[in-house]
C-alpha cells in the first residue's frame, strides 16, 4: 500500500498558484499535514481525494495514476472534507445507509458497520433524529462515521476535530491511532497537539510548497538546542518580539516568560528548553519565509 | 450610522456580490437577446394580423411590454436569492448580531433586487433606442414616447417583482421550490388581474392598460379590427397597418400616479416581508418547523447542544467499542437495486403526508375518470405535483453541500446517476400510473408511447438542469412554464403528455423521447466532467 505524490502543482484562474511541485511518498501510518491558512493543505487533500485535478504532476495509488483511474482509489478512500453538508430530512442511519449504497457496500454489511460506527462516534441515541436538527459537533461526527464506512485503506481527514469538544477530540485521536496500523491516514489540521498525539510522520506546507516531511522525532531534532526561555518585562516584550521568534509567552510574577526559537541564546539569562512540535513548525515556517525574503532581495 | 446609509450599504454589498457572478453576465446576455428578438421582429405586438408602423411610440410600447412581461417573470427567479445567499454563506448570522433592523435590511435588499432588475431594463431601453435608429419606419424621434413606458410601466413592475421575491423569501413555505412554482401562477394572475376582476386600475404589471392604450388608434386604422392584441414570439406573418402611427401612451396625471403607487406598494410589501422575516433565527419564524428545515448550515461550532434544545447528547462516553469489524471483499459488492432504492428513498423523503394524500387522490381519480380526462387534465396535474421532487435531481448534493462526500465515491456516473434518474422515472410512473395503465389496457398504443416518452423526458430534463445549474430553480421555473403552455393549455407540440398533439402524437412523442435521450447524455457528460474536477 503506497501513495506517491509527484511534483504536484495546482493553479487557479488569475494565476494563483496554491501548490508548487509537492512531492510525498506515503506508507501505512498517520501523516500530519500542517501549514498556515492558504498554504494549500485543503487543495492537496482535495486532489488526493480525487475531487480536484492537479494542474501538473500526478498522484499514484499503488503505482496507478489516479487521474487515469480515479475509481481504483475511490473504492478504498474515506474522505472527510473541511466543509460538508448533510441531507437534513434524513436521520443519521438513513444518511449513512445512502452513502454506503453509493460506496457499493452491500446492505447487510452496511447495517452492521453503521451500528458500530454510530456507537463509535457517540451518536447511537440521536441516530434516528433528522440531521437537520444536529449541532455542528454532532454533524462532524456523522462526517467521521461516513469517512470510515467502507473500511478505507486511505483515510483523508481535513480539520476533523473542528467543532468537537475536548473529550470527543481525544476519542477521535485514539481512533485514528488505532486505525493507522493497516492504512494510510492523512490528517490536516491547525491543531499541532492533535498531530503530536497521533502522527507517525509530519509534512509542513507553506505557500504551496513542501517545507518539511519527516518523522516527529527528526523534526524535533532539527530544533534541538534552539529553544530558549528568557524572562523580559512586559514593557520589553514588544521589542523582544521584533528581535526574536517567540512561539509563546506566559506572564509570571518575575516578568514575562518568552519561549524563543533561536540558534543561540537570545539573552545571557536565557535557559535552554526541550523543543515541541509547535517550535519545529514555527522554525520551519520562519526559515522558509526568510529564505523567500532573501531570494526576493537578491 | 444613519438608516439611509445602512440601506445603501446593504444594497451596495448585495448588488456587487451579484454583479461579480457569472450568472449576472448571463442575465444581461438574456436581456440583450430579448432586445435583439424585439428588434428583429421575433417578438411582436400583434393586432389581429397587423402591427403598427415602427414609430418611437410603437417601439417604446412594444419593447417595454417585452421587458415588463419577460423580465418580471424571469427576473423573479434571478433575484429570489438575496436573503437565501446570506443564509447559506452565513453572512446573515453576522448581520443578525449587529444593530441592523429587519426593516433596514429588507429595504436594502429591495434596493439591490430593484437595481439588478433595473439594469436589465436599462439594457432593453438602450435596445429600444437602437431599434429606433436602425429600424424605425417613422423617423420622428420622440424620446418621451420611446422611453416613458420603461420608466412608468417597466420600473414599477420591477419594483413589485423585487419586493414579492423578498416576501417569498421571508415566508418559509414559499422560500424553496414551492415558491418558484407558485410565482408562475402569481405572475399569470398579475397579468390577467385587470381583465379578470374588471378593474382596469388593478394592473400591477401595467401590461394590460398599456396595450389597451393602442386600441382606439387600432380601431381607427385597421378595418374590421376585432380588438385582439397579443405579445409573443411570432413566426406568423403580419402586415403593417400603414395608418396606425402610434404616438405613445397617452399619460395623464392619474395614470402616472397609479403607476407610482405600485412602487409605494412594493415598498410596503418589503416592509411586510420585514415583519415576517425571521432574522436568520428559524425559531423566531412564524412557521419555525418549516424554516428550520431549510437551514442546512449551522454556525454553531461545537458542543452537544442540538438545534432543537439545549439538552446534552453525550451518551455513555467510554462505552463505545474501540474496534470496527473489518469489511470483507464480499461486502464491497456492486448492488444497483440497493442504490436505486436509496435514491428513491432520498427523493421521496422530501414528500410530506399531504403530498402523498394529494398524489393518491390524483391517482385514484385517474383510475375513476373517463380515459380522455385521465390522460388529459388529470395526468397534467399529476405530473405537476412531483415537480419539486424532480427539481432536486442532480442539484440536491450541491444544495446540501454533500457534493464532496459523493464525488469521492467510486463509479458515481455508472451507478448513482442512473439510480437517481430511475428514481425520477419511478416517481413519474407512480404519479401517472392510473392514466398509463388504462392506456395500456385500452390498447391505445400511440398515446401510451407519448406517456412513455414523457416518463423519459421529464426526469431527464430535471437531471440535466439540476446538474448544469446546481439548483432546482431552473427546472421549477422552466417546467412550470412548459407545463402551463403545453399540457395545461393544450398547445400542440408543447404538450409533452401527448394529449393535445392529435394526429401527430407519435411524431411528437418520438421528439420528446429523443430530446430526453439527448438531455440524459448531456447530464451524464456534465456530471462526468464535474467528477474530473472540470
Amino acid at each position: 500500500m503506497q501513495l506517491e505524490v509527484e511534483h504536484l502543482s495546482k493553479s487557479y484562474r488569475r494565476s494563483v498558484q496554491t501548490l508548487r511541485g509537492v512531492r510525498l511518498s506515503l506508507k501505512p501510518g498517520v501523516l500530519g499535514l500542517l501549514g498556515p491558512n492558504g498554504a494549500g493543505k485543503s487543495t492537496l487533500m482535495r486532489i488526493l481525494a480525487t475531487i480536484t485535478r492537479p494542474t501538473a504532476g500526478r498522484v499514484l495509488w499503488n503505482g496507478a495514476d489516479i487521474a487515469r483511474d480515479a475509481n481504483a482509489l475511490r473504492n478504498v478512500l474515506g474522505y472527510l472534507p473541511q466543509d460538508f453538508g448533510v441531507y437534513p430530512n434524513l436521520n443519521a442511519i438513513e444518511f449513512l445507509e445512502y452513502l454506503a449504497a453509493v460506496k457499493g457496500i452491500n446492505a447487510g454489511a452496511a447495517r452492521k458497520r453503521i451500528g458500530e460506527l454510530l456507537e463509535l462516534v457517540n451518536l447511537t441515541e440521536a441516530a434516528k433524529r433528522p440531521l437537520g436538527g444536529y449541532s455542528g459537533g454532532m454533524r462532524q461526527r456523522v462526517g467521521i462515521a461516513q469517512a470510515l464506512l467502507n473500511d478505507p485503506q486511505l483515510l483523508i481527514v481535513d480539520e476533523p476535530t473542528a467543532g468537537l469538544d475536548p473529550e470527543e477530540r481525544v476519542r477521535f485521536r485514539n481512533l485514528l491511532s488505532e486505525l493507522s496500523g493497516e492504512r494510510i491516514v492523512i490528517l490536516s489540521t491547525h491543531i499541532v497537539s492533535d498531530i503530536e498525539a497521533v502522527a507517525t510522520s509530519i509534512a509542513i506546507l507553506g505557500h504551496g510548497q513542501l517545507i518539511a516531511h519527516d518523522s516527529p522525532e527528526a523534526l524535533l531534532a532539527s530544533v534541538s538546542g534552539k529553544i530558549w526561555e528568557m524572562v523580559v518585562t512586559s514593557a520589553d516584550l514588544s521589542s523582544a518580539r521584533q528581535m526574536h521568534l517567540i512561539s509563546s509567552t506566559a506572564h509570571r510574577s518575575d516578568g514575562v516568560h518568552a519561549r524563543v526559537v533561536a540558534n543561540s541564546a537570545p539573552s545571557p539569562n536565557a535557559r535552554p528548553l526541550e523543543p515541541t512540535l509547535e517550535d519545529a513548525y514555527l522554525a520551519a515556517l520562519t526559515a522558509q519565509r526568510n529564505s523567500a525574503d532573501a531570494g526576493a532581495a537578491a | 450610522m444613519s438608516v439611509a446609509r445602512s440601506i445603501y450599504a446593504v444594497a451596495r454589498a448585495d448588488f456587487f456580490e451579484r454583479l461579480r457572478r457569472y450568472s449576472f453576465l448571463i442575465t444581461l446576455l438574456f436581456a440583450v437577446y430579448l432586445g435583439y428578438a424585439a428588434a428583429t421582429g421575433k417578438v411582436l405586438l400583434r393586432l389581429d394580423d397587423y402591427r403598427g408602423v415602427y414609430t418611437a411610440g410603437w417601439i417604446g410600447l412594444m419593447v417595454s411590454m417585452v421587458t415588463t412581461t419577460f423580465v418580471s417573470l424571469v427576473g423573479f427567479y434571478i433575484v429570489k436569492n438575496a436573503i437565501d445567499r446570506d443564509r447559506t454563506t452565513r453572512v446573515g448570522y453576522i448581520l443578525a448580531a449587529t444593530p441592523l433592523s429587519r426593516f433596514t435590511y429588507m429595504l436594502g435588499k429591495l434596493a439591490s433586487n430593484f437595481a439588478v432588475l433595473t439594469s436589465i431594463v436599462f439594457v432593453l431601453a438602450l435596445g429600444a433606442v437602437a431599434m429606433f435608429f436602425f429600424a424605425a419606419e417613422d423617423r420622428h424621434f420622440n424620446a418621451w414616447a420611446l422611453l416613458s413606458p420603461f420608466l412608468l410601466i417597466a420600473l414599477p413592475a420591477m419594483a413589485l417583482t423585487a419586493s414579492i421575491a423578498l416576501v417569498f423569501e421571508s415566508l418559509p413555505f414559499f422560500r424553496g421550490g414551492f415558491g418558484n412554482v407558485a410565482w408562475f401562477f402569481v405572475w399569470v394572475f398579475s397579468l390577467a388581474m385587470p381583465e379578470m376582476l374588471k378593474r382596469p386600475w388593478l394592473d400591477p404589471l401595467g401590461v394590460v392598460g398599456s396595450m389597451n392604450s393602442v386600441l382606439p388608434a387600432a380601431r381607427a386604422a385597421i378595418p374590421g379590427y376585432k380588438n385582439s392584441i397579443s405579445l409573443g414570439f411570432g413566426v406568423a406573418q403580419t402586415q403593417v397597418a400603414q395608418n396606425l402611427r402610434f404616438s405613445g401612451i397617452p399619460w395623464s396625471a392619474h395614470s402616472v400616479l397609479l403607476r407610482l403607487l405600485w412602487i409605494g406598494f412594493a415598498i410596503l410589501l418589503a416592509l411586510i416581508a420585514a415583519v415576517v422575516f425571521d432574522r436568520f433565527d428559524s425559531d423566531r419564524s412564524l412557521f419555525p418547523s418549516l424554516g428550520r428545515k431549510t437551514l442546512s448550515l449551522d454556525p454553531s461550532p461545537a458542543g452537544d447542544s442540538d438545534r432543537n434544545g439545549t439538552h446534552c447528547l453525550t451518551p455513555k462516553r467510554g462505552a463505545a467499542p474501540t474496534h470496527l469489524t473489518p469489511l470483507t471483499r464480499a461486502a464491497l459488492s456492486t448492488n444497483f437495486p440497493q442504490i436505486y432504492s436509496a435514491e428513491l428513498t432520498l427523493a421521496l423523503k422530501d414528500a410530506r403526508w399531504w403530498w402523498w394524500a394529494v398524489a393518491a387522490g390524483l391517482s385514484i381519480a385517474q383510475f375513476a375518470a373517463p380515459l380522455d380526462v385521465a390522460r388529459g387534465p388529470l395526468l397534467a396535474v399529476a405530473w405537476l405535483w412531483p415537480a419539486l421532487l424532480w427539481s432536486a435531481m442532480g442539484a440536491r448534493e450541491t444544495r446540501y453541500g454533500v457534493r464532496q462526500l459523493l464525488f469521492s465515491c467510486a463509479r458515481i456516473v455508472q451507478r448513482q446517476l442512473p439510480a437517481c434518474w430511475l428514481a425520477g422515472v419511478t416517481i413519474a410512473l407512480l404519479t401517472g400510473l392510473g392514466a398509463g395503465s388504462r392506456l395500456a389496457l385500452a390498447g391505445r398504443v400511440p398515446e401510451l408511447f407519448a406517456f412513455v416518452a414523457a416518463l423519459f423526458f421529464i426526469p431527464s430534463l430535471a437531471l440535466f438542469l439540476g446538474i448544469l445549474t446546481g439548483s432546482g430553480k431552473f427546472f421549477e421555473a422552466f417546467y412550470t412554464l412548459l407545463w402551463y403552455v403545453g399540457p395545461m393549455n393544450h398547445t400542440p407540440g408543447l404538450d409533452f403528455t401527448g394529449a393535445a398533439n392529435g394526429a401527430l402524437v407519435i411524431r411528437d412523442a418520438a421528439i420528446y423521447l429523443v430530446l430526453g435521450l439527448i438531455l440524459l447524455v448531456f447530464a451524464f457528460t456534465a456530471r462526468a466532467r464535474q467528477l474530473r474536477g472540470g
